[in-house]
């Protein structure tokens, strides 16, 4: 469960949002660049600290005040993987996981590695692997510690239209079999309501709409959004 | 390359004594400029953590701070330690203490910290500005806190960095010559005895001190730096 009302100044205009999202559910959100979304994901998420407002995520409170991000049970995906770069991809997916934890998830890690192909370049350095198994690596390095929530930014964009299909039928299953709740950021409507059937659309820092995709579609609240809609 | 010719240069058959001297020399500074960088790491590397993670404009005094003991001359910075830790300052709450602040191995190494520690916090600041932020957020979120994620992510990232710094510092300490003349003429190190075997004794007697200086003072930091730049190659 998500439970968000995040105040954070920017140049251009205040981000003011509140955001409920129950456990297990997956939420979409929707607009033009710069319009706050990345903002709303990088508070929660603790990359941000907002000015106002309060974060609680199952009962424990994110904000305020700001819980260190170690005790934050967050799975964070941005486009930058954040791979460390001197580590192994095993490495980096294990990474997360305290000695004692370990040897309980190995099955677990196991099936990471064969489910995302990673088996091939299980052992090489995360420098020098190719940006499209980088996100396939960050994304099981996120999800071998099980995190209750799961924060994706534009985490698709710049990769073949072949391995965003896979990535989002991974998550898809995933997310069912783990139960975790899902916040996505994405410009592509296409990716976002592939992964999630509600879509709240925000503009100039503020929601403007919020529901299925369907009445989204029919009946965009906003002009920019019918345009952002709208096919090529 | 080309100043390592003098060595070479006909200056008279070099005196290299008893021994004792040079021995004394090289234990002085060897001794004391390692202790002085054990000090200099246990407080610049938090130092350099914090001003490095600061607001860019708190950021920029601490740096102009910093800068100031980098760039003061060492022969400034001399007289002012002497004065500022002198019988009439600072020197006298110590010396009630029993402890003395100038031509002691304590002033000797404080002198080196303060000539030093300037070279070391910058140059960590800028190794520590070579790890992405985001690498450290994505460590905090996979559950480590900032101790670990300054020893696994961090600092394995910003090595060569931070072997650079230590490496400049090292030197720096080392061969101070003008701020440590006048703190802590005694015990000498290296580059004071140098000095005084110029002034007594003329060139055939700098020659072997200067050689063991060299000898001394260029392999630690040399090899820190390409043993740094080996594993980056290797990661």
């Amino acid at each position: 469960m998500l439970d968000a009302h995040i105040v954070k100044k920017r140049r251009e205009f205040t981000v003011d949002v509140s955001l409920h999202l129950a456990s297990g559910e997956a939420c979409g959100l929707f607009g033009v660049s710069g319009a706050g979304k990345s903002t709303i994901l990088a508070c929660i998420a603790g990359a941000e600290e907002p000015d106002d407002g309060r974060i609680v995520v199952d009962e424990l409170t994110l904000f305020p005040p700001s819980l260190p991000l170690h005790l934050r049970p967050i799975g964070y995906l941005t486009q930058d993987t954040g791979l460390f770069p001197h580590l192994s991809v095993a490495e980096n997916v294990r990474f997360g996981l305290s000695n004692g934890k370990r040897e309980g998830s190995a099955a677990w890690v196991d099936r990471l590695r064969d489910r995302l192909d990673l088996a091939s370049f299980w052992n090489e350095t995360a420098r020098t692997i190719s940006g499209g198994q980088a996100r396939r690596v960050a994304l099981g390095r996120m999800l071998a510690r099980r995190p209750r929530l799961v924060l994706l930014d534009e985490p698709f964009n710049g990769l073949d239209r072949h391995l965003v299909r896979e990535l989002i039928v991974a998550v898809a299953e995933w997310q069912r079999e783990l139960g975790f709740t899902l916040l996505v950021v994405d410009h592509d409507a296409d990716v976002l309501s592939r992964l999630c059937p509600r879509v709240v659309a925000v503009e100039g820092g503020r929601v403007v709409q919020d529901g299925p995709w369907d009445a989204l579609r029919a009946r965009p609240a906003t002009e920019l959004l019918a345009r952002l809609l709208a096919p090529l | 390359m080309y100043p390592l010719a003098g060595l070479f240069v006909p200056v008279g058959a070099w005196q290299w004594g008893d021994g004792s001297t040079i021995g004394g020399a090289v234990r002085v500074s060897l001794l004391l400029t390692s202790i002085a960088m054990i000090a200099v790491v246990l407080l610049g590397t938090p130092m350099a953590l914090y001003v490095a993670r600061a607001p860019s404009r708190e950021r920029i005094w601490w740096q102009a701070i910093l800068l100031i003991s980098v760039l003061m001359p060492p022969l400034a910075l001399g007289i002012l330690l002497s004065l500022a830790f002198g019988p009439h300052a600072l020197g006298a709450f110590f010396a009630r203490a029993g402890i003395r602040l100038t031509n002691t191995p304590l002033a000797f190494v404080v002198t080196q910290i303060y000539v030093s520690m300037g070279y070391y916090v910058l140059g960590a600041i800028a190794a520590l500005d070579s790890v992405p932020a985001a690498l450290e957020v994505q460590a905090g979120l996979l559950g480590l806190d900032r101790s670990q994620t300054f020893w696994r992510v961090t600092l394995p990232i910003a090595r060569l960095g931070f072997a650079v710094a230590l490496s400049l510092a090292w030197v720096r300490a080392l061969t101070e010559f003008g701020a440590v003349v006048i703190t802590a003429y005694y015990p000498a190190g290296m580059p004071v005895a140098m000095w005084t075997s110029l002034e007594n004794f003329g060139l055939p007697a700098v020659m072997p001190l200067l050689v063991v200086f060299l000898v001394t003072s260029l392999p630690l930091p040399w090899l820190a730096h390409v043993l740094a730049q080996r594993r980056s190659a290797r990661a």
